[in-house]
């Protein structure tokens, strides 16, 4: 039980690291944009910034959504939740929470096989970056791996009595931008 | 089993995922997945992860994560102390006094935020307890603040724009530039509506006896000053083609971290702050695009576009009628789903049949972020009516009784767009070509 406790608080804390990360690449993102500019500026063309930038965002956008989830910034529509109480609500949030870990399984399984074909075929981005393209596709699968776990571990939290952790006080219904 | 039957398990998958309170983004994953098993022995998982890793490295998404940003940014200094002392001196004298301020601050919030929510709550956060301490009447003060705060879609840069621009495949920039008349138009509804209410109303508000010297009214506009400039800055190195959109956005983030600096308030805490809001909500509706675009490929092989496109076509509308339709039709959706969620959900189905209808697709964006805005302000889920119930206290009911007139505004301003369409299509005509428009 202790054990458990330490990987439940861990994680907690790893998927803050991940939002930390994501917006680390966010960052890279505007400063990638402000090079184009500057270099467009000086007359000079440097090959690929835009696709760099797009791997930055995509890297930025996966990374970030399991600490998004755990501060209830994913959208979802909450009639059905807000309507009901007690247990009938206990059972719709073991839904949502069991389908959540199911879906954001197999997106995460399919995007790290992506990954990995690319890498046996060795992939080359059709842009002017002709990169590798297992390189920029490992950090959004890595993200969706991240999501998977935050939703499995979430329905453990829930399973042995907690509240739905992915429920910041008044997540529901909330998040527009 | 026929194709109707299996399209119609297919709707009824989709509703009951996203009823039942599964999250938008996964609702999508989750029924396009079904939908290509039942329709097609295409492998369906290696057409997901590339579709999704397409949608979200693709680089005319770029700009949104940098508007977001900028919005985040702003939203931490002093903006709304100064919109608000700003437009006094200006706005008092008009009949309706101080309720302009709301109306003409959201509209300048609305040109350097994306969002509607960020606006309501910007403006709000500095009138709302002025508006109360001057007496005007509760309910003025809370439609103003809920009808004028949806130009946070319309009037550019706005993020619901950029979303539909990204699904749909047109030009930001010109949406961006078509959504600017419009949204002065509305603002200007919205003003005329306060004119009148308060010369038949008879219920003056308690005006400020204070006459503003022109010296002084000079001396508030210069608080303004920075934001106009801001967005100078930004719409204008689009409107000449100087800048694509990305481009400007970072030229915004930029703006609003000077502006920040320059009023003490950028610190390291609010900086982080910003920055990793921006990376929230950014993760949010990347993963919704994702899912989105994953239900446009599985709607593709269900063949529903398509059939309803045909259908569409031989009921032989006239546009008018087809449009009227689908205005019915996104206010109910707009009941149940937030503005993006709608717009990428029903765009994977209806696309076609706007295209074969033979609509500007720049024209229709415009349309489609008035109705949505529309959905914005109607219960049970509108989120300037959760916002306002946040900032004011008062029960849903009352807000969204406050939101009717300025409902009812937004109708006459669908009407408009319909009968004079050159408010959208003319500045987008008429810019300066871009370099790479996008």
């Amino acid at each position: 039980m202790r054990l458990l406790a330490a990987a439940d608080r861990l994680l907690d804390r790893f998927y803050l690291w991940c939002g930390y990360a994501a917006a680390t690449l966010l960052l890279a993102l505007a400063l990638l944009i402000i090079t184009s500019i500057t270099s467009r500026l000086l007359g000079v063309y440097l090959p690929g910034l835009t696709e760099y930038a797009g791997y930055a965002m995509a890297g930025s956008s996966f990374l970030a959504l399991a600490h998004t989830l755990r501060a209830g910034g994913h959208i979802r529509v909450g009639i059905l939740l807000n309507a009901v109480g007690g247990r009938v609500r206990r059972g719709v949030q073991l839904w949502c929470l069991g389908m959540g870990t199911l879906l954001s399984v197999y997106v995460a399984w399919y995007l790290v096989r992506m990954t990995h074909v690319s890498w046996q075929l060795g992939d080359r981005s059709e842009g002017d970056d002709a990169i590798l393209l297992w390189i920029p596709q490992t950090l959004p699968s890595f993200g969706a791996v991240v999501l998977a776990v935050c939703f499995f571990h979430s329905l453990v939290v829930f399973l042995a009595g907690r509240e739905d952790p992915t429920e910041a006080p008044g997540s529901v219904a909330e998040g527009e931008p | 089993m026929s194709e109707l039957g299996l399209t119609l398990i297919f709707l009824a998958v989709l509703f009951f995922l996203l009823g039942s309170g599964i999250w938008v983004a996964l609702s999508l994953t989750g029924v396009a997945a079904f939908g290509m098993l039942i329709f097609t022995p295409r492998p369906v998982g290696d057409a997901m992860a590339t579709t999704m890793w397409a949608a979200s490295s693709s680089w005319s998404l770029t700009a949104l994560p940098l508007f977001i940003w900028m919005g985040e940014i702003l939203f931490r200094t002093r903006l709304s102390e100064n919109l608000f002392q700003g437009l006094t001196p200006w706005m008092q004298r008009l009949p309706g006094g101080l309720l302009h301020v709301n109306i003409a601050g959201s509209a300048i919030f609305a040109a350097i935020s994306g969002s509607s929510a960020a606006t309501v709550a910007t403006v709000g956060k500095m009138s709302i307890p002025e508006l109360r301490r001057r007496a005007y009447p509760e309910r003025m003060i809370i439609g103003t603040l809920a009808g004028a705060g949806t130009l946070g879609l319309l009037i550019p840069p706005s993020i619901t724009l950029i979303i539909y621009g990204v699904t749909v495949n047109e030009s930001i920039v010109k949406l961006f530039i078509a959504g600017i008349l419009p949204g002065i138009c509305l603002a200007l509804m919205f003003m005329g509506y306060v004119v009148l209410w308060s010369l038949f109303s008879g219920q003056r508000a308690e005006r400020e006896a204070r006459v503003y010297s022109l010296l002084e009214k000079l001396r508030a506009a210069t608080q303004l000053l920075p934001v106009i400039l801001l967005i100078l800055a930004v719409m204008g190195s689009i409107y000449l083609g100087l800048a694509t959109a990305t481009e400007a956005a970072v030229l915004g983030v930029l703006g609003a971290l000077l502006l920040s600096a320059l009023q003490g308030s950028l610190t390291r805490d609010s900086f982080t702050a910003s920055l990793l809001g921006a990376t929230r909500t950014s993760a949010m509706i990347a993963f919704i695009l994702a899912g989105s675009h994953f239900l446009s490929l599985a709607m593709g092989f269900t063949g529903l576009p398509r059939a309803l496109a045909t259908w569409i076509a031989a009921l032989e509308l006239s546009p008018f009628a087809l449009i009227a339709a689908l205005t019915v039709f996104y206010i109910l959706l707009g009941c149940f789903l937030d503005g993006i969620s709608a717009v990428v959900l029903t765009m994977a189905v209806i696309e076609p049949m706007v295209r074969a209808a033979g609509f500007d697709m720049i024209w229709f964006g415009i349309y489609l972020m008035i109705v949505v805005e529309m959905a914005q302000i109607t219960p049970p889920i509108g989120f300037n009516l959760f916002v306002l119930q946040g900032m004011t206290g008062k029960d849903m009911g009352f807000i969204a009784r406050a939101a009717v007139p300025f409902f009812l505004i937004m109708v006459l301003a669908v009407a408009l767009l319909v009968l004079v369409p050159d408010v959208a299509t003319w500045l987008p005509e008429n810019m300066t070509t871009v370099r790479n428009a996008g």
